[in-house]
């Protein structure tokens, strides 16, 4: 009996030992596909790679744009507990109206957004209220720590850090890593186990061509006279004349580029590049370098300009200032519109257009940001019989303030033109340079000679008798020129009476360039000309960019310096 | 005879050892597997409280950014006078070449070369 019953026992042990071999089998071989699905599903967790913009730096390696780390508030409808002085509470950390944060919930679903890129001390505070239903996720959000500096430059980012303006558009594909998907182990209680994996996927790097003094001192300048002389607007460049490097860029009004979503889109025009201007007088730059080049003009050659005004198609030009007869240099430097107009019709239509295209006019200067227009410069065949006339002294012209810079860094730099540029340089994150923009594309457009002819015609313009003595510093040279436009009325579409541009252009040391520089101010009040509005400008951003640069006084070169020992 | 008893004797020894070793790599297993389900534990904790240093970390950069921008010390009240840029005829510049310059100042000889 005992026997039979063991052999029962057995049997039942057996049989129980191979069904759950067979279960076995079945889930660890024929089911197996399925059931692995399964448990990953339950255990294994797909997260998004966090993905992180790159750094804008300046020239010297201080940071402009970089990235903050913040939290965003969401909730899931179903599991919500609105218990309703709390969900006060959170409204005013929020800064949303009870009823308006109450509508952006939705009675379905799992996830609605309520307050995206929370400032810490708001997250915490929320914390602290410990509503049931309400998390965070921390997402990147972009930061520019210096403010409305180099805001028309950097540009800025949308709520889901898409590029929006500025070098952050242009260098989009540079600056935003490739994202993708990691697998993260989690338990039953939802809890994350350490994975070992980098959750984090950083941007190249952009090292600008922007110092951050020099653009604060142009900024600061512009704003000066923006407020001294109630203008509408106004731009500033600066730039290396040799390598194109723009050093500053700015333009008013401008924008906290933190907030750039919330500016007027009149603050965000870049306008040193995307706004066309009737140059005035400093695009007798044409004239002067095309008739010294092509020998229809020299230096000394004389005009009579007596009678202050000159009849070109039927139209009478007139002078600022009365002269007898002067030499073309004087020309330059007293700016007579009569002198440059008979400079003009010496050199001829063709040649003026052909000097004009040489030096940039008429196309895009190809920098390295969005949003550049090319300016416009009829051709002669479309010339009216006033255009020689009005050309010569810089109407029926458009151009930007940086094409008009360029055609003058030819000057300053012996005749060639250069390729402006923004950026100079891509740093990877194992600091790798990955892209150099150092190597300019210059071409000469004029003659050695006639570039340094110029140079000296353009230095007497800052000199007594010129037309832009408030340029001039003490200790070095400045050439230049000034320019005075009329604006078109947009209402009579005619010249305006009262709205016009005041500029000047110019390098320094005139004989050695460290920058060239352009300074616009639209519709100034109380005053029009460029020696009087835009000149004092420039020597005052010059006079603390050369005491910056450490450039040494050109009076002070050859004489012996005393040194006190210590 | 004798060859029985010695295998009894070898029986008798192993059997226990090898269910012991059985049961001991047994929970050895489990026990390193739970230290390392353990140690994942700690390591994620960890790594939370990286992402948190880090984050704290990217805060504090971009405060000092801030504080450290060319307006800011410029408009600092503690900058009483303003931040200025020198005054271009107080600077020196010593020329290495020019002869008739003086060439080297050295803080170490407590002494200024030159003419």
């Amino acid at each position: 009996m005992s026997k039979k019953r063991a052999v029962i026992l057995h049997t039942a042990i057996v049989a129980s030992f191979i069904l759950i071999s067979l279960r076995l089998a079945d889930l660890m071989i024929f089911d197996h596909k399925r059931l692995q699905a399964r448990a990953q599903q339950q255990h294994i967790k797909v997260e998004d790679v966090q993905v992180r913009r790159g750094m804008i730096l300046d020239r010297r390696g201080r940071e402009l744009a970089l990235n903050l780390e913040v939290e965003s508030l969401y909730c899931d409808p179903e599991a919500l507990k609105t218990h309703s002085e709390k969900m006060r509470k959170l409204a005013s950390f929020v800064d949303i109206h009870p009823t308006r944060m109450l509508a952006r919930i939705p009675d379905e679903g799992r996830f609605a957004w309520i307050k995206r890129k929370l400032p810490p001390q708001t997250a915490e505070q929320i914390r602290a209220l410990r509503i049931e239903g309400l998390d965070f996720i921390t997402e990147a959000k972009r930061f520019y720590p210096k403010r409305e500096l180099a805001s028309h430059i950097i540009g800025f980012v949308g709520i889901d850090n898409q590029a929006l303006e500025g070098v952050e558009l242009q260098y989009d594909k540079y600056l935003t890593p490739k994202g993708g998907k990691i697998l993260l182990e989690r338990d039953a209680s939802g809890k994350t186990l350490s994975s070992g994996v980098t959750v984090e996927a950083k941007g190249n790097t952009i090292v600008l061509t922007i110092d951050e003094v020099l653009q604060r001192v142009v900024e600061k300048e512009l704003d000066r006279a923006m407020k001294q002389w109630k203008a509408a607007a106004a731009s500033a460049i600066m730039m290396d004349p040799y390598t194109g490097d723009i050093l500053a860029l700015a333009s008013r009004p401008a924008y906290d580029v933190n907030e750039g979503g919330n500016a007027r889109p009149s603050a965000r025009r870049n306008r040193a590049i995307t706004d066309c201007y009737e140059p005035g007088s400093t695009f007798k730059l044409v004239i002067g370098v095309g008739g010294l080049e092509e020998r229809r003009v020299r230096p000394d050659t004389l005009f009579d300009v007596g009678k202050g005004s000159i009849q070109v198609g039927g139209k009478t030009i007139h002078d600022v200032h009365k002269y007898d007869v002067i030499t073309f240099k004087e020309v330059i430097q007293k700016s007579s519109n009569v002198g440059s107009i008979m400079a003009g019709m010496r050199l001829g239509k063709e040649n003026i257009y052909r000097y004009a295209k040489l030096l940039g006019f008429g196309e895009r200067t190809g920098i390295d940001l969005p949003g550049e227009v090319s300016g416009w410069i009829m051709k002669p065949e479309q010339w009216s019989g006033t255009s020689i006339g009005a050309i010569s002294i810089g109407q029926e012209v458009a151009v930007t303030p940086l094409q008009m810079l360029r055609a003058y860094s030819a000057i300053a730099n012996g005749g060639l033109l250069v390729r402006p540029h923004i950026v100079s340089e891509i740093i990877s994150p194992e600091n790798r340079v990955i892209a150099s923009f150092r190597n300019s594309e210059n071409h000469r457009v004029v003659s050695e000679k006639t570039a340094n002819t110029f140079r000296d015609i353009l230095k007497s313009v800052t000199e007594e008798g010129g037309t832009a003595t408030s340029a001039s510093i003490d200790g070095n040279l400045v050439a230049g020129k000034t320019g005075t436009a009329q604006m078109i009325d947009p209402v009579t579409k005619r010249y305006s009476r009262d709205m016009y541009v005041s500029s000047f252009v110019g390098f320094v040391p005139a004989d050695a360039p460290r920058f060239a520089m352009i300074v616009i101010v639209y519709k100034p009040k109380g005053a029009i000309y460029g020696g009087v509005v835009a000149a004092p400008v420039f020597r005052e951003i010059v006079r603390q960019a050369l005491s910056y640069l450490n450039v040494p006084r050109e009076d002070s070169l050859g004489q012996r310096a005393l040194l006190v020992s210590r | 005879m004798i060859r029985k008893t010695r295998m009894s004797l070898v029986t008798f020894v192993l059997r226990p050892v090898v269910i012991v070793l059985l049961f001991a790599g047994v929970f050895g297993l489990v026990y390193l597997r739970s230290n390392v389900t353990k140690l994942e534990y700690s390591l994620g904790e960890l790594e939370k409280k990286k992402v948190q240093c880090l984050r704290d970390q990217k805060m504090l950069f971009a405060e000092k950014t801030s504080q450290l921008s060319f307006a800011r010390l410029e408009s600092s009240p503690d900058n009483r006078d303003g931040f200025i840029l020198p005054d271009r005829l107080r600077v020196v510049h010593v020329s290495k070449d020019a002869g008739s310059l003086p060439r080297y100042a050295s803080l170490k000889q407590k002494h200024v070369a030159g003419p």
